[in-house]
């Protein structure tokens, strides 16, 4: 019975996540196992799933698992197949990583709660096959992440948390409102099923295309595409760095595969075929996102804000797939998000550990750092030249195969949109590593002309200190697990046959 | 409540009258006969509408989640009438944070039974076999009765749970300045469910 294994997936951080405030009763420090141990279950699950699936035949590709056993339009069903099962599986693995960096840091039981909360919502938004559920667990995942943004030091954190509260309820309610209308014409809720019923309704249907409208809104707000992304910014700079680094990775991450999952499997290619307009304003969205975004990535000073604005530009390539309509274009969306996750994963991380070490939070401050944290640095350095696109890297795939889908289906544009964003990410790319290995170190007891700058230096790891800390030593899991992350960014090029195996006949299905 | 009785004496009326936002919207107790003479008179019937709502979820209107936010309501009744900081001493955090946590464990293992089983994750029917000539209960009544131990010991424990935790914790305030024990979550602690506000007491 390998579909157990979605109902495990779901259930167990889920139901894991109440022991580190039970245990917490009695005994000290025990979130942070508890949470590993959740989180290491989860990979394990996740990556059974996925070797059933990848090594299954043609009809044991998807695996469903109806809920208390009620069949499938009335029942809620939880459903693996290959794209889910990526997706499962980088929750997973990030999940793991995240935690390891984090292991240094002294933190509230709840918050470990929190963590596993949100490992079981993303999980659950990855595996359901029902609109109204997804709804639900995409609810889990905002509450969540609104607390644990707001998890950080100060009335900043609490303020990203706010704005992202208000506007990540806005972008949840119109997803509703336009599950709310496919309800209504179809009277099903059950993706497979609302996939037959809603070509039966037709879908040039006003209802169907409100419908479509409304949840595509919804989802941009999510996945934080231009102009919909002012969230986003707030909510990564000011989190704790663990949280910058899981939220950036996995929740618009989720988002964006709910999306993709919802446009192709719920409204298929033929809703998008039927529709042009819209196709092509997503596809006009999405560029000015990604074009906009890298603007934006290129002309930032804080390090996290960069990251926080290169991601919209990224995302903007995901949903620009959803709107080509290109088989292609959609490989590239999926190792795109899966290739990003890891990327921002490893920068936020990377970016955390000099902070909490050094103080450094400023492109600025990153001055000659690569001497003194030399793995880090590279690590940083490495990613940041995936995230660019330079082979081999993971980063390229995504791009390459977006691309390379756009000018297949004649859309030149968005080849050239992407093109002239990797040129910006390289600019912005290119300043972190100039300030990291091309600028002398700035010396706090040097007493040069940067007197100012170097007394600022001096609190800054000062507060790190009190952060838990210590300046100038970074813990050696930090360092491994960065580095670790950022060869999987380059070690991954390799991997297009495995994501071709794993996405082929769920890409079949989408574009009979 | 020994923090508030040390404050000045116009604050206890009204908390927004405070200039310097220290102790502002802390509603400061005193002691009342009639509220709680009228909560002692009110409470026991609260309780037994709370059970009530919540022991006949599965064939009549109510359930766990009004019938734990009715109970819940008993205890922030009793807080009211008796104090705040008396009342979280008297429930004690591992009785909140138990509730909540409790609860989602026994839906959890209500769940998981069946998967072990060989079934789907909360298919009651599937404790037939193994229970039914234990309880004398028929099949179909498997799935009522386990909805019931869902709605029962699982959702009305956690509403109640959670609601008496968010209560308590938003009656304890924030207070940047103070470092005091009652505010554990001061700093990084704002995360998560409310319950954990009271979880390091």
């Amino acid at each position: 019975m390998s579909d157990t294994l979605l109902a495990l997936l779901v259930t167990v951080p889920l139901v894991a996540a109440i022991f580190p405030l039970l245990v917490g009763l009695r005994v000290d420090d025990a979130g942070w196992p508890i949470a590993m141990a959740g989180s290491l279950a989860v990979v394990g699950l996740a990556g059974s799933l996925a070797s059933t699936i990848y090594t299954a035949g043609p009809e044991g590709q998807r695996l469903i698992h109806e809920l208390a056993g009620y069949p499938a339009p009335y029942g809620i069903e939880l459903v693996g197949d290959g794209l889910s099962a990526l997706i499962a599986l980088l929750i997973g693995v990030v999940a793991v990583a995240v935690l390891v960096y984090d292991r240094s840091v002294d933190r509230p039981d709840a918050f470990y709660s929190g963590y596993l909360l949100l490992t079981g919502g993303l999980l659950g938004m990855t595996l359901t096959g029902d609109l109204f559920n997804l709804f639900v667990f995409l609810e889990i995942v905002g509450l969540v992440t609104y607390a644990l943004v707001a998890a950080g030091d100060g009335g900043e954190a609490a303020y990203g948390a706010l704005k992202y509260l208000f506007l990540g309820t806005v972008g949840a309610s119109l997803y509703l409102i336009g599950v709310g209308y496919a309800l209504v014409a179809t009277g099903s809720l059950n993706m497979l099923d609302l996939q037959t019923r809603l070509a039966e309704v037709g879908y040039t249907d006003p209802l169907v295309q409100a419908s479509f409208g409304f949840i595509l809104v919804g989802f941009m707000l999510k996945i934080a595409v231009f102009p919909l992304h002012t969230w986003q910014p707030d909510a990564y700079t000011h989190a704790p760095d663990t949280v910058s680094a899981f939220i950036s990775a996995l929740v618009s991450t989720t988002a964006a595969y709910a999306l993709i999952r919802i446009a192709f499997d719920v409204f298929t290619v033929d809703f998008f075929a039927a529709n042009p307009l819209i196709a092509d304003t997503v596809v006009l969205i999405a560029s000015i996102s990604i074009v906009v975004g890298s603007l934006l990535a290129a002309t930032q000073t804080e390090v996290k804000r960069v990251f926080a604005y290169s991601s919209v530009a990224q995302f903007g390539m995901v949903v620009v797939a959803v709107g080509l309509n290109s088989r292609t274009a959609l490989f590239g969306a999926v190792i795109h998000l899966i290739g990003h996750g890891l990327m921002k994963a490893t920068l936020f991380m990377g970016a955390g550990t000099l902070s909490s070490a050094y103080g450094a939070s400023t492109i600025a401050d990153y001055a000659g750092l690569a001497k003194r944290a030399p793995y880090t640095g590279g690590a940083i350095a490495v990613t940041g030249l995936a995230l660019v696109g330079i082979p081999p890297s993971i980063g390229l795939l995504g791009k390459w195969y977006i691309g390379l889908g756009a000018v297949e289906s004649g859309t030149w544009s968005v080849a050239i949109v992407i093109f002239v964003s990797t040129l910006l990410s390289l600019s912005y790319v290119y300043q972190l590593i100039e300030a990291l290995y091309f600028t002398p170190l700035e010396e706090p007891t040097g007493g040069e002309s940067t007197a100012d700058g170097a007394v600022d230096h001096a609190t800054m790891a000062d507060s790190a200190v009190a952060d838990g800390g210590h300046a100038g030593r970074i813990a050696p899991e930090r360092v491994a697990v960065v580095a670790l992350l950022a060869v999987s960014t380059v070690v991954l090029f390799a991997s297009v046959g495995l994501f071709d195996a794993m996405l082929d006949p769920v890409f079949g299905r989408f574009f009979q | 409540m020994s923090d508030r009785d040390g404050s000045r004496p116009d604050e206890r009326l009204d908390g927004r009258l405070d200039s310097d936002g220290v102790a502002r919207q802390r509603p400061v107790y005193s002691e009342s006969q009639v509220i709680m003479t009228t909560v002692k008179v009110v409470i026991p019937f609260v309780m037994t509408y709370g059970l009530f709502i919540t022991f006949h979820g599965a064939d009549t209107p109510g359930g766990g989640f009004q019938g734990g936010a009715i109970i819940a309501s008993v205890f922030l009744m009793i807080a009211f009438a008796f104090g705040i900081e008396s009342t979280r001493e008297w429930l004690a955090n591992s009785l909140v944070v138990g509730l909540g946590t409790v609860g989602v464990f026994i839906f959890g293992a209500i769940g998981f039974g069946p998967l072990l089983l060989g079934g789907n994750f909360l298919e009651y029917t599937r404790y037939e076999p193994l229970l039914g000539d234990l309880l004398g209960l028929k099949e179909y009544e498997f799935v009522k009765y386990g909805m019931e131990a869902v709605e029962i010991l699982g959702i009305a424990f956690i509403v109640s749970g959670v609601l008496m935790g968010l209560f308590f914790a938003l009656a304890a305030g924030y207070s940047p300045s103070t470092d005091s024990l009652a505010v554990t979550g001061d700093r990084r602690d704002g995360a998560d469910t409310a319950t954990m506000e009271d979880t390091d007491d």
